[in-house]
């Protein structure tokens, strides 16, 4: 039973730590140029899956548990990637 | 065994109009082919503003062939990242060799290209200017006008009406008018189209 709880308490931490990073970036608008911010973030051991979305010109980072990255290492890929950073939300 | 060269450098040659400097560590390889004109090109981004590589050009008048290779530098001078626009300047130069009725010498490019686009709109010129001594100082210059029917997402494949003005007096088709079909999904991208006068367009770019 203590394992038990012990497991259940460890996963709930886990998602609790599971991050998703929201980064609206501008400039946005070809989904061709715009493959360099996914190559870019998907390199990096820490994140779990990216998404694009050119609507909502959102770029959605899923992070491993208990794993983070900082604004300005976004910054940088982002920009790396020839565009310009407008707003990063954490959740 | 020339033709057999030709045929593969038409397959596997590469230039698009626009992409000249892509993402810090991107490489270009992209292929230009009209039935009078190629373009191949080779370049990595060694920063999101400069890029180098090997570009080599045919063009073809007269049943003569004027061919060229150049080591190049692209220089992305100016982007604005809007809302829901882009815009860029890239200046390019180049340093190489020609070669004209078997007479090869040093040669040099430079030229400038602007573009501005949406996910629905997308207009580009570019002019370049090429120059071997004794030989010839030749300009090219290209302009294109696009819409997208619809605007897809990331993944999906996407679709482009464009029309292409050409002008080339190394070519035989000196001023050329191309509508052509445009698409790209993920990394590659490709076109086709026909001039007015009927002379066939092929191109291929892939990013990687």
């Amino acid at each position: 039973m203590k394992k038990f709880i012990l497991v259940a308490l460890l996963l709930s931490s886990f998602s609790l730590w599971a991050k998703t990073i929201k980064v609206e970036v501008s400039g946005m608008v070809c989904s061709m140029c715009a493959q360099g911010i996914e190559k870019k973030f998907k390199k990096m051991d820490v994140v779990n899956s990216i998404k694009v979305d050119l609507d909502t010109k959102l770029v959605h980072i899923e992070l491993d548990d208990d794993q983070d990255i900082s604004d300005e290492v976004i910054t940088k890929n982002i920009v790396d990637s020839g565009y310009n950073v407008a707003k990063i939300i954490r959740e | 065994m020339l033709r057999f060269l030709t045929f593969l450098s038409i397959l596997f040659s590469l230039q698009v109009s626009a992409h000249p400097v892509i993402y810090k560590g991107g490489w270009v390889i992209s292929s230009f082919n009209m039935d009078n004109m190629n373009d191949q090109q080779l370049m990595y981004s060694f920063t999101s503003h400069f890029a180098t590589g090997l570009n080599s050009y045919r063009f073809t008048k007269d049943e003569q062939d004027t061919d060229l290779l150049f080591a190049k530098l692209n220089y992305l001078a100016w982007r604005y990242n809007g809302d829901k626009s882009q815009a860029n300047l890239y200046l390019h130069s180049g340093v190489g060799f020609s070669d004209q009725q078997s007479i090869s010498q040093g040669a040099l490019m430079y030229g400038a290209e602007m573009d501005w686009e949406t996910r629905e709109l997308f207009v580009g010129f570019k002019h370049w200017q090429y120059y071997a001594p004794h030989q010839f100082d030749m300009p090219v210059s290209m302009a294109r006008v696009g819409f997208s029917p619809f605007t897809a997402p990331f993944d999906s494949l996407q679709s482009w009406f464009m029309v292409q003005a050409m002008y080339a007096p190394l070519a035989s088709e000196t001023i050329s008018l191309t509508p052509m079909l445009r698409f790209f999904y993920k990394n590659v991208l490709w076109e086709m189209g026909a001039s007015s006068k009927g002379g066939w367009m092929l191109n291929l770019m892939v990013h990687y």
